[in-house]
Formats: C-alpha cells, structure tokens, sequence
C-alpha cells in the first residue's frame, strides 16, 4: 500500500463526497420551488444568507432555505420507538446512504483532476461496471425493508414491504433496458460506453435506444421511489411509509440518500443513453465534459420534479400490473428488436468485428442509408403498436372502484 | 501486504457472519447476518480476481435471495423467534459432531501438504474471456440453465400458491 | 496467500453451515444453512481457479456461475415448500413434520 495508491484513491472519492451532498442541497431547493410554482404558490423566499444579519435583506430567492433546514434537521430530537430494534433502526439509514454514494463512482465523469490517477482506481474503468452499479443500487431495498420493519409501526411495515415489491419488480425491465446499450457498445465498462457515443451518436437517437431509455426512466423513477411510484411513502395513505418513525438526522440521512439515489440513476441514463459528458464543445475544452454531464443530470432530475407535480399516484395494483404486464414484455420485445437490427446491419459480417470498437459505429460505417432508414422506422412502427397491444392487454382488468360500504 | 490484511478482515467477517446467522434466534437479525457472510464472500472473490463473480454475488445472493427470504420470514411464523421454545434440534450433539468430524477431514489434506508454493501467474480479470466461453462451448449449458430457472419459478409459483379453494357464492373476489 | 488459506476457510465456512443445519430446528434456517454450505464450495471452486495450473480457461468462473444460478433456484423452490408446509402445519418446526413417521 503505497503512499501513493492512497492519495490517488483520495483524490478519486473526496470530491464526489462533497459535490453531490452540495447538488443535493441545491436540489431540495430547486425541487421545493418548482413545485410550489406548479402549485400556484412561491416557494421558500425568505431565507437568505444564513447567521447575518442581512440574511432578511437579501433573500436570493430563498437559496439559504437547505442550510436552514439541515441546521434544524440536525438539532431536532432523536426518537426511537420504545419496542422498536435500536440497533437496526440505528443501521437503516446508514445502509440507505452507503450504496448510493458508493455506485456515484461507477459515472464516468472526467473531472480534470482525475486524469493524473493510476486507472486501477477509477472505478468506472472496471470491467463489470455496470453489472457493479446495478448490484450495488440493489441493496437499497434492504435499507427501506430495514427502516419499516425496526420501526415497530404497522405504517412502516406496509412502506417497507409495499418498497421491497415495487423495487423487485422494476429493477428487472431496468436492467434490461441497459442490456440495449450493452448489445450495441460491447462492453459493460462505463468509460467504453460512454466513449462509444462521442460526438452525437447517443444511443437515444436510435429507435430500439429511445425505448429503452423511455422504460428505463420509468423504472427509474420508481426505483427510487419518486411520484407517481411514491408508495412506499405514501404520506396520504400511510403516513410516511418507513420514514414514519425516523426523525432529526436519521430523517435527514434518508432524504440524503434518496437524492443522491436520484442523481447516481440519473447519471447511468446519462451514461447508457445520454452521450455520458458528449456535447458541443468538449473536442476543444475538455472540461466541458463535467458540465455537460452535470447538466443532463439536472435535466433528467427537473423532469422527475415536473412529473411529481403533475401525475397522481398510482394505486398497489395499478403499479405491479405495470411492471409485470407492460414494462417487462415491451422491454423483452425490445431486447429482441435490438438484436435483429445489429444482425440485419451486419448482413453476416458480425463475427469479423474489432472487440474493441463499439459494436454499432462498425455496423453503422458501411451500411446503405436506405437500410438504416427502413429499420429505424420499422423498429419505431413494431414498438409503438407494441406499446398500445400491452397498454390495451394490461387495462383490461382496471375496472371503476366498487365502494362496498359507502352509497 | 495489502492483500493479506483484506484478506483477513473479509475472512473473519465471513465467520462471524456465517455463525451469527446460524445461532441467531431472532430471524431477521439471521438474514442480515447472512448478507453480511455474502458480502464479505463477494469481497474475497475479488480478492481473488473473480471480478464478474462478486458483482453476481452481491446480485443474486443479497439482492434477490435476500430479498426471498425476508418475505418467507414475512409469511410464515414468529418473526422475532423469542418465545422460548426450544432452538436446537433433539440430536442437536450428534450434529455438532459430525461437523467438527468433517471439519477435521476437510482439513487433513491443506495441513498434509502445509508450505505451498506461491503461484505468481495471476488470471485475467476481464469479463469479456468469460463472455466468450459462455457464448461458444458454454451456450447449452446456459441454456439448460434458462430452462432450469423458469421451471424452478413455475414450481415455485405453484407451490406456493397452494390448492385454490373453491369459489364461495356472495365472498369477495 | 495462498490456495491453503482459502481452503481452509471454506472447510470452517462449510462446516459452520453443517451445524446450523444439523442442529437447528426451523426450516428456513436451514436453508440459510445450505446457503452457507453453497458459499464456502463455490469460494474453493474459485480459489482453485486462481492458483490452479489454467486460469485463462475460466473454469472456477463459470463452474462458480452455474453454481449460483442453480443455488438461486434451489432457495425459490425451498421458500415455496416452506411456505406450502407452513400453510399445513401451521409452523416452519422441521420436528413438527413427521407424519411420515411410525407411530
């Protein structure tokens, strides 16, 4: 263990630990406001720059509202449920942190003072890298299953079980989203991926990548547990699922972990689907790169903020039927689409490939215009009717309420 | 040197792991304790450059046989276990024999031969070897594999969901 | 390290997995047990893999891989045994199931 080695491996996790916590920060305050401006409300607009006096004076649009609250979420008191298990209620919001900032390190980002590390290091440059990122996002699941069953509440129990299902279940057409992308790059290493969409080759330009990445978004979403997928958290139906019995800095742990969960998924679609740190300029300054990905972060991240203030939650049903009925058989369908079409481009020359190259540019280079134009839109034409076959399938059995005891 | 102390971190994890997730009355507490014997193990595959197996292993160990048995745990009785009955089985002696008896036999030939020669020559850690063989002389065992699993989840739908009663006039559903 | 510390510790792991399942009465702790026992063979597979003559044919790998597949099975269908034996007998107490036996 060199001297070295360590530094390098400092050099690599320290910013990310400091940099996400403070996009977080931002987030929660990005959120707050672009939801009360949904709302016809204005949002946090008092609070300005913390401990002076002019904090009132110089609200800046309410920007010091996070440092607010994190102050007062780490004063508030620590309550522990009497019959609850202390140790695991103590253990769940730390198990609910750790992945999520653990798979941070699998984005490939090129932060400038990365380039002088030893590659053994950069842990996007694993081989499996993404097999890594979905392994790790995984134990999520075991967190909220933690919290509702310590919790000794019956409101937390439903949450953590109601996550456990949801989380099972979408994380199959998750996975098989990012297959797609995999097929057509070769490779599970995250650079190699989003190496192979240099330029404006992002696989969200090609018919069976944007369906994937449409599915992937919205196992995404619930994933982590955002609206319309919220009911693990349900506030209206079970109080706050497993949060119920979590306050002070445990709480704050949790809504740490949620964002950062946010900002890891959102930075794979980057990276699968988005072009990773690909965007006008970064061939002459390359640290754009940064900026390009942080941005297509944010906007993924805006777009859950709007559909949180725009969709209603889903009902138990509703949500299952949806993964198992509509998301995992189109998924499948496209995984199959997606294999024809390389092995339609490659007429046959798929075996004499270079490995190391992405797999599509090579098939892309020779072929006839009018081929890739007639499979774009065949591709485009099966998956649309597709959707609406499994849309129609699906909604069969979503019949009008029947209300037993009322009218 | 490095290599050693991971390697005895992981390794007394994994007992630790693996004992409390055996003698552990409280079930939950047992999982978690097995997921913490499945980490550690993870750990030591990449210790032993197995890359693609410790993703696996984090993957399908605790992400979904985990996840399985929490809700078997969930189903069925007692979850806390702390109702004083009994633990143990009735020849619970004789079992404790019989592994330390085993115990002994599986160690008998590591001590035989006790200084082995360092091996130097380290694997390839890279995934895309293992891809290959998977897809060339590998791919009817994969295969079979496929089959195997989505026979065992028909089987396990099925035995889990048990006799349908008949349907009563006037219930609900 | 060696190939006789992996050894070794696959020989406790495995037998620490023998005595749960020997000595314990509730059947999912049993299967936890198999599980343990599963463990500690696929972590020899590998570690023979790894100091053995051939590594480049990634034998111990895709053994390992096919292992684990076939164990992740196993538990589906042991968890629903489990659970169709709770739902007749009201208990997961491997002593409680002995209708088979001669009275």
């Amino acid at each position: 263990m060199s001297l070295e080695l360590i530094r390098d491996i400092l050099v690599a996790t320290v910013p990310l630990l400091l940099i996400f916590p403070t996009l977080f920060a931002f987030t929660t305050w990005l959120e707050r406001k672009a939801l009360a401006r949904i709302q016809n409300r204005i949002g946090p607009n008092k609070v300005g720059v913390p401990l002076t006096r002019y904090g009132g004076r110089f609200s800046l649009f309410g920007l010091g509202q996070p440092m607010a609250d994190g102050i007062k979420m780490l004063f508030k008191e620590n309550i522990v449920p009497r019959d609850a298990d202390r140790l695991f209620h103590l253990l769940a919001p730390i198990l609910a942190l750790i992945p999520a900032m653990l798979v941070l390190c699998f984005l490939p980002i090129d932060f400038p003072w990365i380039n002088n590390i030893q590659d053994s290091v950069k842990a996007f440059m694993l081989d499996g890298a993404v097999i890594f990122f979905f392994a790790i996002t995984g134990l999520n699941t075991l967190a909220v299953f933690m919290a509702g069953w310590a919790s000794r509440n019956k409101y937390s129990l439903l949450g953590g079980m109601r996550a456990i299902a949801q989380m099972v279940s979408y994380e199959i057409p998750l996975v098989l989203s990012a297959v797609i992308v995999v097929m057509m790059v070769g490779s599970l290493n995250a650079a190699e991926i989003a190496n192979a969409q240099a330029g404006w080759n992002w696989f969200i330009f090609t018919p069976w990548g944007l369906a994937a990445f449409i599915i992937f978004f919205i196992a995404a979403l619930a994933e982590t547990n955002r609206s319309p997928f919220d009911l693990p958290e349900a506030e209206s139906e079970i109080i706050a699922g497993y949060f119920t019995e979590y306050s002070g800095f445990k709480f704050a742990l949790f809504f740490l972990g949620e964002y950062i969960a946010m900002f890891a998924i959102s930075g794979l679609a980057v990276t699968l689907f988005l072009g990773g740190g690909a965007g006008p300029g970064v061939a002459a300054l390359p640290w754009l790169s940064v900026i390009w990905f942080l941005v297509k972060i944010f906007a993924l991240i805006a777009v859950m903020i709007w559909l949180r203030g725009t969709l209603p939650r889903l009902r138990v049903d509703q949500l299952m039927g949806f993964a198992w009925k509509f998301l995992l058989p189109l998924s499948i369908l496209n995984i199959f689409i997606a294999g024809s079409a390389l092995h339609l481009l490659a007429g046959g020359r798929l075996a004499g490939l270079d490995e190391k190259q992405p797999i599509l540019r090579q098939l892309m280079e020779g072929a006839n215009p009018l081929v890739v134009a007639g499979l774009w839109i065949g591709a485009l034409l099966i998956l649309y009717v597709a959707a609406n076959g499994l849309n129609q399938l699906s909604r069969a059995k979503v019949r009008p309420r029947e209300y037993k005891y009322a009218e | 040197m490095s290599e050693q102390i991971a390697f005895w971190i992981l390794s007394a994890i994994a007992v630790l792991g693996a004992l409390v997730a055996v003698r552990k009355r409280n079930l939950i507490h047992g999982v978690f304790a097995l997921m913490i014997f499945f980490a550690a193990l993870s750990g030591l595959f990449l210790l032993l450059l197995a890359e693609f197996i410790a993703a696996v292993q984090i993957l399908v160990y605790i992400g979904a046989v985990g996840i399985l048995l929490l809700f078997a745990i969930m189903l069925t009785e007692r979850v806390a276990g702390d109702d004083g009955r009994r633990m143990t089985s009735r020849g619970w002696f004789w079992g404790l024999v019989v592994a330390a008896a085993v115990f002994v036999v599986l160690l008998l030939p590591a001590i035989q031969q006790w200084p082995t020669p360092e091996v130097t020559q380290a694997p390839d850690p890279s995934v895309e070897e293992l891809g290959h063989k998977l897809m060339n002389p590998y791919v009817m065992t994969l295969e079979v594999l496929a089959l195997l699993l989505t026979a065992a989840l028909i089987g396990a739908v099925t035995a889990a969901q048990g006799m349908r009663k008949p349907k009563e006039e006037g219930s609900p559903e | 390290m060696t190939l006789h510390h992996y050894l070794i510790l696959a020989a406790l792991l495995f037998c620490i997995g023998l005595m749960g399942a020997f000595t314990r009465r509730n059947a999912i702790v049993v299967l936890f047990s198999v599980e343990i026992m599963l463990n500690a063979a696929n972590l020899n597979l590998i570690a023979f893999w790894r100091y053995g003559d051939n590594p480049a044919l990634q034998h111990g790998p895709l053994f390992t891989l096919f292992a684990i597949a076939v164990a992740a099975a196993e538990v589906a269908v042991g968890l629903a045994l489990v659970i169709a034996v709770y739902r007749h007998f009201r208990s997961v107490d491997l002593e409680v199931m002995d209708t088979l036996k001669e009275e």
